[in-house]
């Protein structure tokens, strides 16, 4: 039985955890020690991915991912070859699919963080952006942790969105919930199973790690 | 008085429930994505004259099968394929299967620039067409009607960087349409919709003609009003409305 | 070395407006009831918060001057706080905390020494005890070799016993510092112990020195006459509360 799909959802979920993270620990000291204009609208807007239907998240990736979208055309521009029905194209519809779940940790992780720390830093001469790294991030690592892990579960589980801009295509974009799903369209119903009976174990392991991770922070590291 | 007045609401009410009776019949028909508009038009022709609405669900066949398999209460099954509605013959959940529409795959473009070419061979091997959408060759009679003329065509290997896989052959034209892809195997139907008409499509010979088939369910409890849909899907003037829709 | 002060803010419950000057190796004492004020000059002296109106210089240099919109960020006034808790890194251990800043790391082992706690100087925070924590924090603020300290309620989180000895300690350290020191209380009996200067404060404002001599005289128009002082009402409830507990605070000591 071709056990690709299951690859390739791992390796999508890896790299859209590694980008993701790295890209939502700035978005979330926005949002949390940055005042500006319009920040409860902002806010709201990042939160958007978690409460459309992803078919609907999908079909407005589709359109702004073609070559004659904004982004598919920048992205044609800068790499020469397009965003949609590719592997970079699923990784980026799962960026935007799972941003809410990277900050919803790490932000709560971030507000944890009593101010008179980061007051202390300044004091003691370090820039804002030295304190981020030196005094927030190492506070911060259960969340960090917690946000990692919730965003590899929830892109293995992703469905909807790569349905639309991912074009399942075999080796490149046909990952495990779509080869379960066509499994089953076309009556494979044992190769569905057998793909199920792979994935559970890992989404269950994983959250009993969040489980673990959080339950540290409770009762105090 | 009130003795009176009590029986002439009681005469209305048992005529009017013996009539609802009759309006109470009502169809209950699970149909093919690619089918609707098609079936829409039939179903309001068919309600104008018997006055037994048609109520239908439209989703992919594998779908639809699947739900029957569980005991989705529909009284008719319209396929996009043989395959499923003779598994539900075996099964013995449905009557012997009938076909009632024959579609055909074309392949569909948006791009003005591929509507002088040869032939669907050329627009498919153009260098400028980077993607070509194909709907799932295996449980989508429209793809693996595509992915037989191009194995016909002697094209399926070489061309195999350019396929994209939607789940449905409407998935496909929405692909072609929005330019995701710069062509597509659509059904005919979709060709020669509003949105069709503003791309062109070439017809494709190698593929063989998409024989859907529709069966009664054992379990419905209107046989009589199925067996009278069944049998006008089957007439002349049903006919006409399928082919205006590209089926014949 | 000299510090001068004068800045205006307004607050919640009543208007800052405090004018005052530390000269360097004197300890000055600003000592009041909670909500007074104090930790409000100190963050703004800090480079935490801005006044809204006023000037602040070190030495010559202007740290702080609202009318020339001059503002120093706290990263480069060069100075040491020592928060009531917080101050310390929970994820470094206290010889890293003390590093944290230090300008050289040479010093870091010369530093805990001074301060008694190289014994710790592996352990966290959270493992140590609350004296040895603010211990800790004042190395800490020291390691940067300072040209100004500043000091909000230190001990106040702490037990009787530790606090008396963390003073005796910051007594001794004080006659070695040749930077002014500022130092935040709600206890007078403390105040009056560590300090070169103290400045009585209530309801944003400082208590002049013959006001102070004119409430421990302790009659009812004294009071008045310091409330008069101040700018404000005796009958200004807040204001005259807070003026009792100055005044029984200072009788008390006397």
């Amino acid at each position: 039985m071709d056990l690709t799909p299951l690859w390739l959802s791992l390796k999508l979920a890896f790299m859209t955890t590694v980008v993701l993270v790295i890209l939502a620990a700035p978005l979330t000291y926005l949002l949390v020690y940055v005042r500006f204009a319009g920040k409860t609208f902002f806010e709201a807007f990042l939160t958007l991915p978690m409460v459309l239907p992803p078919t609907v998240l999908g079909f407005y990736l589709l359109l702004v991912m073609t070559p004659q979208g904004n982004i598919g055309r920048f992205w044609q521009a800068v790499t020469g070859s397009p965003l949609i029905f590719t592997f970079a194209g699923i990784v980026a519809a799962s960026l935007v699919y799972s941003l809410p779940f990277a900050i919803q940790p790490m932000k709560a992780a971030f507000e944890k963080i009593d101010r008179r720390l980061l007051e202390s830093s300044y004091v003691l001469g370090l820039s804002p952006l030295s304190t981020f790294f030196r005094v927030i991030i190492p506070n911060a690592l259960n969340g960090l942790a917690a946000s990692a892990i919730l965003v590899f579960i929830h892109t293995l589980g992703e469905f909807g969105v790569i349905l639309m801009v991912g074009g399942s295509i075999p080796g490149e974009t046909k990952v495990a919930s779509i080869a379960i799903y066509e499994a089953v369209e076309a009556l494979r119903y044992r190769d569905a199973a057998v793909m199920c009976l792979i994935l559970v174990p890992i989404s269950y392991l994983f959250l009993l790690l969040i489980n673990r991770l959080t339950r540290r922070q409770i009762y105090g590291t | 008085m009130r003795k009176y007045v009590t029986a002439i609401i009681s005469a209305l009410v048992i005529l009017g429930s013996s009539f609802s009776a009759a309006a109470g019949e009502k169809l209950l028909v699970a149909v093919a994505a690619n089918f609707i508009l098609p079936s829409g038009e039939l179903a309001e022709m068919f309600e104008a004259r018997t006055r037994i609405p048609v109520e239908a669900t439209y989703t992919s066949t594998g779908k639809l099968y699947g739900q029957i398999v569980k005991g989705a209460p529909y009284d008719l099954f319209f396929a996009a394929d043989e395959k499923r509605p003779n598994l539900l013959f075996e099964k013995g959940l449905c009557d012997a299967p009938f076909v009632y529409a024959q579609g055909q795959v074309v392949v569909w473009t948006a791009n003005r620039e591929l509507c002088g070419a040869a032939g669907w061979q050329a627009v498919v091997k153009n260098p400028n067409v980077l993607k070509i959408a194909i709907a799932n060759t295996e449980s989508a009679p429209y793809g693996t009607a595509a992915m037989i003329a191009l194995r016909k065509a002697g094209l399926w290997d070489m061309l195999k960087a350019k396929y994209v896989f939607p789940q449905t052959v409407a998935q496909a034209f929405q692909y072609a349409e929005t330019k995701s892809a710069e062509a597509g195997f659509c059904a005919y139907s979709s060709a020669l919709s509003d949105k069709g008409k503003g791309g062109c499509f070439y017809p494709v010979p190698e593929a063989p003609a998409i024989v859907q088939a529709a069966c009664i369910l054992k379990r419905t409890e209107h046989r009589a009003a199925a067996e009278q849909f069944a049998a006008f899907v089957q007439s002349p003037e049903a006919q006409k409305i399928k082919e205006k829709y590209g089926y014949r | 070395m000299e510090l001068n002060v004068s800045i205006k803010k307004k607050l919640p419950h009543f208007d800052l407006d405090v004018s005052f000057s530390c000269r360097r190796s004197r300890l000055l004492a600003l000592v009041g009831p909670s909500g007074a004020g104090k930790t409000t000059i100190i963050r703004i002296l800090a480079g935490l918060d801005r006044p809204d109106e006023g000037r602040i210089t070190y030495d010559g240099e202007t740290w702080v001057d609202t009318d020339k919109k001059i503002f120093l960020p706290p990263q480069e006034r060069h100075l040491g706080y020592v928060f009531q808790e917080y101050t310390l890194f929970p994820h470094l251990t206290v010889a890293g905390n003390v590093a944290f800043a230090a300008a050289d790391t040479r010093d870091v082992d010369s530093l805990l020494k001074r301060f008694n706690i190289r014994h710790l100087k592996d352990r966290k925070p959270d493992m140590i005890s609350g004296g040895e924590r603010q211990r800790c924090a004042i190395c800490q603020a020291m390691a940067r070799h300072p040209r100004l300290l500043l000091l909000d309620e230190p001990f106040s989180a702490l037990d009787a016993v530790t606090r008396q000895s963390l003073r005796a300690e910051l007594r001794t350290l004080k006659q070695d510092l040749s930077i002014p020191v500022i130092h935040v209380t709600h206890d007078i009996s403390e105040a009056l112990y560590l300090a070169d200067d103290v400045l009585p404060m209530v309801g944003g404002r400082i208590v002049r020195k013959w006001m102070v001599q004119f409430m421990l005289k302790g009659r009812p128009p004294a009071r008045q006459r310091v409330a008069e002082g101040m700018n404000s009402s005796e009958h200004d409830s807040r204001a005259g509360e807070d003026l009792s507990v100055l005044y029984d605070s200072l009788k008390a000591v006397q």
